[in-house]
């Protein structure tokens, strides 16, 4: 692993205002409302390594990586990617190359191509509005090299999106994000919405690509049977912070918050049937009124008074980092001896 | 629709629309008939026996003859004259072409203003989006006919006489676009806001192609189907709203016919008897809109992919 750090997130917030419309504010009194999507989140990335954010949904990972695409407006902190700051670009260049230099994969292949266009139309996008290449015959002999990257052939984009499958377009999808030879490829639950049977092929195909094309992935997921099988180094979001982050196999093989092992509790575990599982209890808090001290003490079966007035940092432990009082108290008991499990589960997949 | 192997719709009369409209009688009839008034319409020059524009060519004593009379110089006339002594069937075509011409024209007019408005409010939202939702909702508590009767009401005012005769045309235009731009502003908006929360948006922003590009390139197209709907079924009201104002006396002016004008002067001698200088136009009038209407109604059909058999 280089240490070649390629994107870099330092203190990101992303708040989101939802208050009542000013008006109606002024006669019921009502505050300004505020949804804590993101709050206080720094990690790196080193360069073609892959970062894997984890979470339940509503927790703020889809809102951070529309804030590393630049879709989204940082409240607070900034993105830079190679060293360069990415919000508040100086020049009109600058922001291209950024926009070419990172790219996006989306959860839904349904949606991430328009319906009425050609899919040749839609790789060549990208290409086109970097002005990337002369003219219209170097732009289908682009396409068509792309296609055929991920395993479509070049005279599919002459057809329609309805005319593939799900698998099908979302290679599509890789292909356009490819397109402009970008550093970083940010991957918003690349597979959920796929077959399981396909689901392997398209993870396969983005690990053969990054070897290919140097790709740096920043992938964002709820299935650890993904986390296993792709990512180099973990983070562990809760409410829209991170609890716990590391290198992925020390961190799934001794995970040191309680969240994180509640979330690999609930993953199916072929090997330890019959076991006691432990339901997840309630729901998270709302990221609009986040409780005092630590987000996960409603749900954390570790919870003290401590937890309910005192918000743990982010601390080191050994080669992770963990944000618990727990922790720090060694009041942790020590997690179970194998969770090769959940490797396994992913590497009979491949 | 999800059919991997679906065939490419290459060519129109192949399409899944063509297919649906053959297989529809009524929707089929419909559009030959509005098609054929409407080339009648456009080819009055050519197809009406007698200009209408010209006064040289009405004879003052061949006034109010009935269908198929005889004038004192030999001309006959079909559907009879009207009080000018003009022959009717000639003064319908041209009434017609006036009639499409100020219906198609408002159409456009209210499209482009409500399509536009619509993309722009539906895309960015904000303080922009809620003032002109706003004042849409302050049109559409009107009645087209009073928006269009203040429009022109105030152009009389502010213009004198010869003036407004040689504008007439577009002021109406302008009355009738007044009272239907709201609906596709509404329409347009909605499905913006829908269309601007996809992936394919995201893609498109993520790349960096600028807000202008993604509105007409991306989501235009996507919104514009439900567009051409109301657009049919508004042509058929633009002509009767510009009818009725006419008849009202306050749209185009008694020299140049239109349908409505028509009915305004036969309505003066419906009790004399006269009653075909009200009822051909009327009929005429009555037909067009209904055949606009029903192949309005069958594209909206056609084209609601949730009522796809």
């Amino acid at each position: 692993m280089q240490d070649d750090v390629l994107l870099a997130v330092n203190n990101l917030t992303v708040r989101f205002d939802v208050s009542a419309p000013a008006l109606k504010r002024l006669i019921t009194r009502s505050p300004r409302r505020f949804v804590h999507a993101v709050e206080d989140v720094s990690f790196t990335v080193p360069r073609r390594s892959v970062f894997a954010l984890v979470g339940e949904s509503g927790c703020g990972k889809s809102t951070l990586a529309r804030a590393v695409v630049g879709v989204e407006r940082p409240t607070s902190g900034h993105v830079s990617l190679a060293g360069r700051r990415v919000s508040g670009f100086t020049t009109r260049a600058a922001e291209r190359t950024w926009r070419s230099d990172v790219q996006m994969i989306f959860q839904d292949p349904q949606s991430s191509l328009n319906p009425r266009w050609r899919v040749g139309r839609s790789v060549a996008e990208p290409l086109r509005t970097h002005r990337m290449v002369a003219g219209r015959a170097e732009a289908v002999e682009r396409v068509g090299a792309l296609l055929e990257a991920v395993g479509l052939s070049s005279e599919d984009a002459r057809r329609f999106p309805h005319q593939f499958s799900g698998g099908q377009r979302q290679r599509i999808a890789i292909a356009r994000a490819l397109s402009t030879r970008p550093a970083l490829v940010v991957c918003d639950e690349p597979t959920s919405a796929l077959d399981v049977s396909v689901q392997a092929q398209i993870l396969n195909l983005m690990r053969r690509l990054q070897r290919e094309f140097g790709l740096t992935y920043l992938l964002i997921t709820h299935n650890f049977a993904v986390v296993a099988h792709m990512a180099d180094h973990v983070g562990v979001m809760y409410l829209g912070r991170l609890v716990e982050q590391g290198p992925a196999d020390v961190l799934l093989a001794d995970p040191k918050h309680p969240y994180t092992r509640l979330l690999l509790d609930t993953v199916p575990d072929p090997a330890r049937r019959g076991r006691a599982r432990e339901p997840m209890k309630g729901e998270a808090p709302s990221p609009i009124n986040p409780p005092v001290g630590c987000a996960f003490q409603q749900r954390c079966p570790l919870a003290t008074a401590r937890c309910a007035h005192e918000r743990p940092v982010l601390r080191s432990a050994g080669r992770t980092a963990v944000a618990c009082h727990a922790f720090e108290e060694r009041r942790l008991p020590p997690w179970r001896t194998s969770i090769q499990p959940d490797l396994q589960s992913a590497e009979g997949s491949r | 629709m999800s059919g991997a192997n679906a065939p490419v719709a290459s060519v129109w009369w192949r399409s899944d629309l063509a297919r649906s409209l053959a297989t529809s009688p009524v929707a089929l009839i419909s559009a030959l008939l509005a098609c054929g008034l409407t080339i009648a319409a456009l080819g009055a020059d050519v197809l009406a026996p007698v200009n209408v524009f010209d006064p040289r060519q009405a004879n003052i004593a061949d006034a109010r003859l009935p269908p198929g009379a005889t004038g004192l110089f030999g001309d006959s006339y079909p559907l009879g004259t009207d009080p000018q002594g003009r022959d009717m069937l000639s003064a319908m075509l041209y009434g017609l072409r006036t009639s499409l011409l100020v219906g198609l024209s408002a159409v456009f007019v209210a499209a482009a203003i409500g399509v536009a408005l619509g993309l722009i409010c539906g895309y960015f939202g904000g303080l922009l989006d809620a003032v002109v939702m706003r004042v849409a909702d302050v049109f559409l508590s009107f009645p087209p006919i009073l928006i269009a009767l203040l429009i022109d009401g105030v152009a009389r005012t502010v213009l004198d006489r010869a003036d407004h005769a040689r504008i007439a045309l577009p002021v109406v235009v302008i009355a009738i676009a007044a009272s239907y731009w709201v609906q596709y502003a509404r329409t347009v908006r909605t499905l913006t806001m829908i269309e601007r929360k996809k992936d394919y948006v995201l893609a498109a922003r993520v790349t960096g192609v600028g807000a202008g590009r993604i509105l007409f390139t991306h989501i235009l197209p996507n919104t514009l189907s439900p567009v051409l709907v109301i657009a049919t079924v508004n042509l058929a009201l633009a002509i009767l709203t510009e009818a009725t104002l006419s008849f009202l006396g306050v749209g185009i002016p008694p020299t140049q016919p239109s349908l409505g004008s028509l009915i305004r002067i036969g309505n003066e001698f419906l009790f004399s008897g006269d009653w075909w200088i009200a009822i051909f136009p009327g009929a005429l009038l009555f037909v067009y809109a209904l055949t606009v209407n029903l192949f309005g109604d069958w594209l909206r059909q056609a084209l609601n992919p949730r009522l796809d058999r």
